[in-house]
């Protein structure tokens, strides 16, 4: 009798982490990601924002709804977080996800977490499958420290690799998210979806603490200084200017806007690879290829719709994940990375 | 803390002390929770109220601050309301109300006495003003944009118990004060 509990014990003890594992959000073992910093080094330098674990809550159960009834409380130049995934497009409000910073949402039959950090002006998806990612509280070079609730494993968001918990050192696979102007985002998918303020929370979401991005102000400012220590500075750019920023597992990149709207469509190089860095003037973002050499693109010739970009020479090549995010935070997990300030044409 | 509770039952009998308490729990609390973010601007103009998250009252958001559970719009201001907050407010309110009007009192009482009542315990209400904020930062460090916040957060969960403590010894200090006084006094 004693023998058969220890052995249900044992089975039981056993079988709740292989179940949490199961339900764990798909990773990769070799995430495309170059780590500047130890994973104990990033560990040791993770450190209290204030608030506890899932003091900020994530939005579980979102609502959503139509362009019209939207446009009743933003502006057209709030800033929104845009998503778009087999015919579905979703508009999450900055003012909203500034109170919240994940969204746990299923767009296009796939369960995604939508992730936002205030401190870093980064927006990036990723895929969680059967789990949901929460806030931990806690800040990586001022970016948000997420955690997935089926393994408990840490993911600084800006380098969706975790660094610590049964996942250490693994990756998750991202999914392009937009920053951009409600205005932008809605001429681009006028059918689009938008975050309800029904969020199951109170939150002033007129406000947002921290300054505002219409017109920018406050810690938003380019100039301002950032609030928490980081593990590298690099002054090649004011701390908050955003950058669009892109990597592969040995090299990181990160282009200035100004440069990228002035050249419309650049190339360049990250050791051995070569990159195609188009801007999409609708969007005001850039759409990141792997393209090999030689291939001509005809800036005048491309089409931006729904799913990004298209036109002659962009057929076949594969995208590259890329996010605007402030300077300081990518230059912070990525001291190495290249700056591209200058406008490059092709 | 007999002394003490003496001292309070004094300062509350009195009408005015009782008006500078109150007067100060209620000007504390206002500056309290605009600074823990709980009051802002974005109200629309006129009133309004709607209370959809009472089961949320006791949930924590962070070290003593706890979930709104519903929005009071007034004029241009917007209180995102929480119970336990604003108890909290008060409470902190009411305990440095009670401070200034035992000082206000012993100063006025002492006038002839060479030593003064001690005064340090006004500046015990300031730690809490830091204790919450946007998300991840104190809003007067966010506004002073001071790259402090990292080690702010390491005492965020300190602050107003380190608020409530001090204010709690300095009325403790005046009662202390007072009473040998009043031994004098009732010796003469």
């Amino acid at each position: 009798m004693r023998r058969a509990f220890l052995t249900l014990g044992l089975a039981l003890w056993l079988a709740v982490p292989v179940v949490s594992l199961q339900a764990a959000p798909p990773s990769v073992v070799e995430p495309a990601v170059p780590l500047a910093h130890s994973l104990e080094a990033m560990r040791s330098a993770v450190r209290s924002g204030g608030p506890g674990k899932d003091g900020i809550p994530a939005i579980d159960r979102p609502r959503f709804e139509s362009p019209a009834e939207a446009d009743g409380w933003l502006d057209d130049r709030d800033r929104v977080i845009g998503y778009y995934r087999n015919g579905e497009a979703r508009a999450y409000p900055q003012r909203i996800l500034v109170w919240h910073e994940i969204v746990n949402d299923v767009v296009g039959g796939e369960p995604i977490g939508v992730t936002y950090c205030p401190l870093t002006g980064s927006a990036l998806g990723f895929r969680r499958g059967d789990s949901e990612f929460g806030v931990s509280g806690r800040l990586l070079n001022s970016n948000l420290v997420m955690y997935d609730r089926a393994t408990d494993s840490e993911w600084p968001q800006l380098l969706g690799v975790a660094i610590s918990g049964p996942l250490l050192g693994r990756g998750l696979e991202p999914r392009r998210l937009i920053w951009t102007t409600w205005e932008a985002w809605k001429a681009r998918h006028p059918e689009t979806r938008v975050l309800s303020r029904d969020t199951g929370y109170v939150r002033n979401y007129r406000r947002d603490p921290y300054g505002d991005y219409n017109p920018v102000r406050g810690y938003y400012r380019p100039d301002s200084r950032r609030l928490f220590p980081v593990m590298a500075e690099d002054d090649r750019l004011p701390a908050k200017a955003m950058v669009l920023a892109f990597r592969d597992a040995r090299s990181a990149a990160a282009v200035g806007l100004p440069a990228l709207r002035e050249a419309g469509v650049m190339r360049l190089s990250l050791g051995e690879r070569a990159y195609l860095v188009i801007h999409d003037p609708g969007l005001d973002t850039g759409w990141v290829f792997h393209a090999p050499e030689g291939r001509d693109i005809d800036r005048e010739a491309l089409r931006f719709g729904p799913d990004g970009v298209s036109g002659p020479g962009i057929e076949g090549l594969e995208p590259v994940p890329a996010f605007q995010v402030m300077w300081f935070a990518w230059a912070a997990f990525h001291p190495d990375t290249r700056l591209i300030r200058e406008s490059q044409p092709p | 803390m007999s002394a003490m509770v003496r001292l309070l039952g004094a300062l509350l009998s009195r009408p005015a002390s009782l008006a500078v308490i109150l007067g100060t729990a209620l000007g504390y609390a206002l500056l309290y929770l605009w600074l823990v973010g709980d009051i802002a601007g974005g109200g629309r103009g006129g009133l309004r109220l709607a209370f959809p998250a009472w089961e949320r009252a006791f949930e924590s958001r962070g070290a003593l601050r706890f979930e709104p559970v519903g929005l009071i719009e007034l004029g241009p201001w917007v209180w995102t309301f929480s119970p336990l907050d604003t108890l909290i407010a008060l409470g902190l309110g009411g305990l440095l109300g009670a401070n200034l009007a035992g000082l206000w009192r012993l100063r006025r009482a002492a006038r002839q006495c060479p030593v003064k009542p001690p005064s340090g315990a006004l500046l015990a209400g300031l730690p809490a003003l830091l204790a919450g904020g946007a998300c991840c930062a104190p809003l007067l460090v966010i506004w002073l944009g001071l790259p402090i916040a990292g080690s702010l957060a390491v005492l965020a969960p300190w602050l107003v118990p380190l608020s409530c403590l001090a204010l709690l010894l300095g009325l403790w200090r005046l009662a202390v004060w007072q009473s040998p006084g009043e031994a004098r006094k009732e010796g003469d």
